[in-house]
Formats: structure tokens, C-alpha cells, sequence
């Protein structure tokens, strides 16, 4: 059976964010080397080699953790929208929020692949409100 | 045990049906509520960014280049690589000379950029080892990038001399980011093929050894003044000698490599040497 729209869209926006969480997490990997853009602020490289681009200290990139939350938001996406599609948005709406803060507040620069994960996030929590019942 | 008696259907009230709030007004807060969240983190930012310093006169920024450029040797030799990180990697292409004919180191930065700020502390210290800037001025880092405000020196309106090699330096944007300098086609073509991302700084050794990006954090000099890092770079067990004079060692022996380790009293160290052998 076809999912409903709102839930279709929620799996499609849940796997993008896998998407972008791999390849963050593959640059993380592949060893960023601290540098600027020729052309501007945005800087993915400065926050991706910065010490907030891992967990506490270790060599787990944030990013790992985006995929964890994406993944078990396209399976929790592909049950009737409920109480638990709206606390899964919300935990990881606040983690953006930090994230966010981390990149405004702290490095002063922003990474654009980031900023497009926590955009879907944003718009799952969106979904998830728009169709609680 | 007696059967409970059905209890007797009620007639539900007649109540009027109140509008439910629209099913818009909790998305719409939600996305409202990030908005605002978000600019208030840029004014926090904003108020915690300290103001740029100002730049040097040109007596002081004299004395100050002087400081970092006669540095004794025991400095590099106490130091060695230190805790700079080798981004040189070997490149194969057409040996590169500049326009007197020597070999040519090249360098493609911004104002703008902190990671070239901090690089150009160490290039200065290692060039100056084989031949003499004029015209150096101070400048700072964009203050609105990371690394806010690192105090350096511009490569812009500078001069340099030696009988080794040249030296050819292009800042494509001043640290408002309005274009400064514009690389020629063939350096252009040098940078993509070395470095596809087109990150800054970008160096490249005649040809030989190329590196994108800062060898050490420019972290290590925010909030410092330019004679407070010059007087750092005396001392070998500083955090700033060792990134600064470890990465102008790293460019030393890449240099050294270049000019068939001329001048010896600069390329025999043994710590040249002994670099000279990692770089392959």
C-alpha cells in the first residue's frame, strides 16, 4: 500500500539526510584539511575540522550521529505519523540547535552540506507537526 | 453475582463546535521560533567578536619583521618539524621558474583568510632564509570568518629578493573580500590541477611539492599582538615557535629541494636534512 503523501515525503526527506550525513562523514574520513574557500565565509572545511566536528574528543565524527537519526527517522516515518514522529523531530531539533550554535556562535562560520541536514530536519519536524494527531 | 443493569444511553449535550486552532500555527512557531533563535546566535556572535587590531606603523612592523627573519638557527634546530603538520605532498610537472629564471615558489592567498594569515608567518620566517622582504605590511584576518582578526602580514605591495629562487605571491582579495590580485592563466591552471577544491593557501614549489591549506591552527595566534608571536618565536618550547618555525622548517626543506640545497649553511642542518628525507 502507498504511504500518504506527508509520510512519503517525511522517507524521502529522512534518506536525503542519510545521503548528506555519508558524505559528510566520508570527508570527515578522507582527512579535511583545514583550509579557506577562494570565495568566501562559508566554510564546510573550518567546521569540519574543528573539535566540535567529533564527539567528545574521539574520532566519531557529529555526522556519524546524523546518520543514526536519520535512519530511524525513515522507519519511524514509514508508520502512521504519531506521538513518537513528533518526539524523534524534536530530539533532533534541538541537536541541530546546537549545532547551529556551535557554527554561528563559536566557529563564525557556516558549513552548507550541514546547514542542509539540519534544513531537513527542520522540515521532518515540520511534517510532524502538520499531520499529529 | 447480578447482572449489572445496561445503563441507560444519554443524549450527549448539544454543544457548540468550537474552531480548533489551524493546523498551520504549530509549524509555523516551530520555523518562527528557529528564525528568531538563529538571529539571535548572530548577535551574540556579533557582539562577542573582538575588533580588528590596528595595523602597525611602518618603524614597528620594521622591527617586528626583522625579529622573525633573523631567527638563530639553534631556533630551528631546537624546534625540527614541532607540531606542524606535513600537507607537502610531491607533485610531477614542468619545473616552475619565475621571472628572474630561478625556481619559483608560488603562493595564492586572500586577506581575508586565516589559515593563510597564519601560513604567512611561517613563509616569511622560511623565505627570509633565502633572500629579504621589502615592503611587508600588518594586517588581520577577516572579522567575519573563523578565526576572527589573526594578526599577520600581507604579501600585497611586498617585494622580495634572493639569489635562489623567486617569489611570486598573489592575495586575490583584501580581508573585506573585494578582489585584490588575480592569478595568471597558467598559475590558475597550476592551482585547479593541484587542487581541485581551489582552497587558500595554496603554495606550490616549483613544481615540486604543493600544499593546500595551514600547517598549524591560526587559533594559536587570535587575540595576540604581532610583537607578542614575534617574541614567542624565540622561544622553542612556545606553542607558537613550534607551529611557526616547525612549518618554516617543513618550507625550508622543500626549498632545499629545489635549489639543490643551496645555501648549505642553510640546507645541511641535519634537521633540513632529516626533513628533506620525509617530504621523498
Amino acid at each position: 500500500m502507498a504511504l500518504p503523501r506527508a509520510q512519503a515525503a517525511a522517507v524521502l526527506i529522512s534518506v536525503a539526510g542519510i545521503g548528506i550525513s555519508i558524505y559528510l562523514t566520508a570527508l570527515h574520513f578522507a582527512g579535511v584539511v583545514p583550509a579557506c574557500p577562494a570565495s568566501g565565509a562559508i566554510n564546510c572545511e573550518a567546521v569540519l575540522s574543528s573539535p566540535y566536528a567529533v564527539l567528545g574528543g574521539s574520532s566519531i565524527p557529529t555526522s556519524a550521529l546524523g546518520i543514526g537519526w536519520f535512519a530511524v527517522s525513515a522507519a519511524v516515518w514509514t508508520r502512521p505519523p504519531g506521538s513518537v514522529h513528533l518526539a524523534w523531530s524534536a530530539l533532533g531539533l534541538v541537536a541541530v540547535l546546537g549545532l547551529v550554535f556551535v557554527e554561528i556562535v563559536l566557529l563564525g562560520v557556516i558549513c552548507l552540506w550541514c546547514t542542509g541536514a539540519h534544513a531537513l530536519v527542520l522540515a521532518l519536524m515540520v511534517i510532524a507537526l502538520a499531520t499529529r494527531t | 453475582m447480578s447482572a449489572k443493569r445496561a445503563a441507560p444511553a444519554r443524549k450527549q449535550p448539544m454543544r457548540k463546535k468550537v474552531a480548533g486552532t489551524p493546523s498551520w500555527v504549530a509549524p509555523a512557531a516551530v520555523v518562527a521560533g528557529v528564525a528568531l533563535l538563529v538571529a539571535t546566535f548572530l548577535i551574540i556572535r556579533w557582539y562577542l567578536t573582538p575588533a580588528a587590531p590596528a595595523p602597525l606603523g611602518s618603524d614597528t612592523t620594521s622591527a617586528v619583521v626583522t625579529q622573525i627573519t633573523t631567527l638563530p638557527a639553534s631556533e630551528f634546530d631546537s624546534v625540527g618539524q614541532g607540531t606542524a603538520n606535513n600537507l607537502l605532498k610531491p607533485v610531477t610537472g614542468t619545473p616552475m621558474t619565475g621571472v628572474t629564471g630561478k625556481p619559483e615558489v608560488l603562493y595564492i592567498g586572500a586577506e581575508f583568510c586565516p589559515y593563510c594569515a597564519a601560513q604567512r608567518w611561517a613563509l616569511i620566517v622560511a623565505l627570509s632564509r633565502f633572500g629579504t622582504f621589502t615592503g611587508l605590511k600588518t594586517t588581520s584576518s577577516s572579522s567575519s570568518d573563523i578565526y576572527p582578526n589573526t594578526p599577520t602580514f600581507t604579501f600585497h605591495g611586498a617585494t622580495y629578493t634572493s639569489q635562489y629562487i623567486d617569489f611570486r605571491a598573489v592575495e586575490t582579495s583584501d580581508r573585506g573580500q573585494k578582489p585584490l590580485e588575480t592569478p595568471t592563466a597558467a598559475e590558475q591552471q597550476l592551482w585547479t590541477k593541484y587542487d581541485p577544491t581551489g582552497s587558500i593557501p595554496f603554495v606550490d614549489f616549483g613544481n615540486r611539492y604543493a600544499f593546500s591549506g595551514a600547517t598549524f591552527s591560526p587559533d594559536l595566534l587570535g587575540g595576540a599582538s604581532w610583537q607578542a608571536i614575534a617574541d614567542e618565536l624565540r622561544d622553542p618550547k612556545s606553542a607558537q615557535a613550534l607551529a611557526i618555525v616547525g612549518s618554516a622548517n617543513l618550507i625550508t626543506a622543500a626549498i632545499c629541494k629545489m635549489t639543490s640545497d643551496q645555501p648549505a649553511a642553510v640546507c645541511s642542518s641535519s634537521t633540513i636534512q632529516d626533513l628533506e628525507k620525509k617530504l621523498g
